[in-house]
């Protein structure tokens, strides 16, 4: 298993716009030519496809950089850790069929082996930066086609389980902080011209959950009849829109309501030092405020990188992961205070 | 309210186009009695209720998806509607059309134009097809199937001069 400190480098909070772009993501659905999707592949094809990527893995020289791992092998907490870290999908970890991950060392790179399609994987970097994702992940991606093949056909592209994937495979997206736009009430607005443009908008743990600390996911919806270039421009120019709105809309919030936004700020920075008890949602929603207080220059005692990693560790399953020890309620959330304050007051 | 072209006496109650050899069309209003008379049996449907119609529809297109099945996988249409998730690659030949404007009212397009793959077989393609031959062979000497072991061990050593190369 992985350990739950380092984080991955992907929390740095280097790169460009990364006081307001977290990170940047392209990821890939791939299927081995020859072999039946996952929900025809029998128990023994699903092996194979586990034990070739593996193998092609090992050969290309990518397992030495990072771990394979079998979900047989993981628990469900483990399962859950690697979900908070955003390395699987909810579906991966509820899945009772044969599956593989791989991780990269600095968790740059995850793959997925029979999720919704044979392969899942994606390139996740810091900051506002799809050249850099784009050129990990093609290159993951040319290693494995020359070894394993693909479902591919020239009307269709890369064949994907769901038509929803099919032509290109990708999904580009980015993971922004808009704390501003909310705050002036202005993010409906923002969001749904994004969706009018063909984009999806999501809370930060993906589908069907809401938006903790005013954090969104940005990724194009279409993936069939556009190149790959002309996908991720037109996810980098819409992402570059959103970054200007957002810096309006700070902007005017720091010149008209100065005051409020340091409260505010200043508040959530005190009860992070000074809690006793905090559960998670309340320490990502402090620790979300506290980030915006950072990238105005009202706070400057603790860096973006320490809030951004923070805001991953503080989760259940992660703080249990750091501390070495299974946790229950209260004490876990007593617990959880202690680690904050010491990590900010030092 | 029109007259029966045909026998002129008659309210009509439908319109019937005709086509000649020469593909000129001539419509016709009938009467009910005339409708019969020429066996344009429709004119007792035309009582269904829309809802009827609708369903009577549903139900054709429903027969339709169960039948529509993937030769590659076993997969019917009806399958995939309810799953959402495709059985294989060949799929997406097998349900031809239907897939083909679900795809274009997802996508809003049917044609890829991004990357595309190499031809050629690969390395781990052979090496899993050299173990799914062995799995085979296993299996058929312990249900003592001789001449299907026979023929699978040919198709072994075949395939292990590929992953020679």
């Amino acid at each position: 298993m992985l350990a739950a400190n380092p984080v991955g480098k992907w929390l740095a909070a280097t790169g460009m716009e990364s006081d307001i772009v977290i990170s940047t993501r392209v990821r890939l659905a791939r299927n081995l030519v020859d072999v039946p999707f996952i929900v025809k592949a029998s128990a023994s094809d699903q092996a194979r496809v586990v034990d070739t990527v593996r193998w092609a893995l090992q050969d290309s020289g990518y397992l030495k950089r990072g771990k394979f791992i079998d979900n047989e092998q993981l628990t469900e907490e483990q399962g859950q850790f690697l979900l908070e870290r955003h390395l699987v999908s909810p579906d991966f970890i509820e899945a009772k069929t044969k599956r593989g991950l791989y991780v990269s060392r600095d968790e740059t790179i995850s793959l997925m082996v029979n999720e919704e399609d044979h392969l899942r994987f994606h390139a996740l970097v810091s900051g506002f930066d799809f050249p850099s994702a784009f050129d990990v992940v093609s290159k993951l991606d040319e290693r494995l086609e020359s070894q394993v093949g693909y479902a591919f056909s020239s009307k269709f592209g890369f064949l994907t389980a769901c038509p929803t994937n099919v032509g290109t495979g990708m999904r580009a997206s980015v993971l922004v902080h808009l704390p501003g736009l909310v705050l002036t009430k202005e993010i409906e607005k923002v969001l749904r011209g994004a969706v009018h443009i063909d984009l999806v908008v999501r809370g930060l743990y993906g589908e069907g959950t809401e938006t903790k600390g005013n954090f969104f996911q940005i990724s194009n919806q279409k993936t069939l009849g556009r190149s790959e270039s002309e996908i991720l421009e037109t996810v980098t120019d819409s992402t570059r829109q959103i970054v200007d709105y957002e810096h309006k809309a700070r902007e005017y919030l720091i010149k008209n309501l100065r005051v409020e936004i340091e409260d505010k700020v200043f508040r959530s920075f005190a009860l992070l030092k000074s809690a006793r008890i905090l559960s998670s949602d309340e320490a990502i929603n402090l620790l979300a405020t506290v980030r915006l207080g950072v990238s105005l220059g009202i706070i400057n005692q603790v860096n973006l990188s320490r809030v951004s990693k923070l805001l991953i560790l503080v989760l259940p399953e992660n703080l249990q992961a750091m501390l070495g020890e299974r946790l229950k309620l209260p004490e876990r959330d007593e617990r959880r205070a202690t680690f904050v304050r010491e990590s900010l007051v030092r | 309210m029109k007259k029966c072209d045909l026998c002129g006496k008659n309210e009509a109650v439908m319109k019937v186009r005709q086509v000649d050899k020469d593909g000129n069309v001539t419509e016709l209003n009938i009467c009910a009695e005339c409708a019969h008379k020429r066996g344009f049996s429709e004119v007792e449907k035309i009582n269904m209720s829309v809802a009827e119609v609708l369903a009577e529809m549903k139900k054709k297109v429903a027969e339709e998806d169960r039948y529509l099945v993937c030769p590659g996988c076993g997969m019917s249409f009806a399958e995939f509607k309810r799953l959402g998730r495709l059985g294989c690659a060949e799929c997406y030949t097998s349900f031809g059309p239907r897939l083909e404007s679900l795809i274009r009212r997802i996508q809003g397009a049917v044609q890829h134009i991004g990357k595309t793959t190499k031809v050629g077989r690969k390395k781990a393609q052979v090496r899993m097809n050299v173990q799914r031959l062995n799995e085979e062979l296993k299996n058929a000497i312990q249900a003592e199937d001789y001449e299907k072991a026979a023929k699978l061990r040919d198709q072994l050593k075949q395939a292990g001069k590929h992953a020679g190369r």
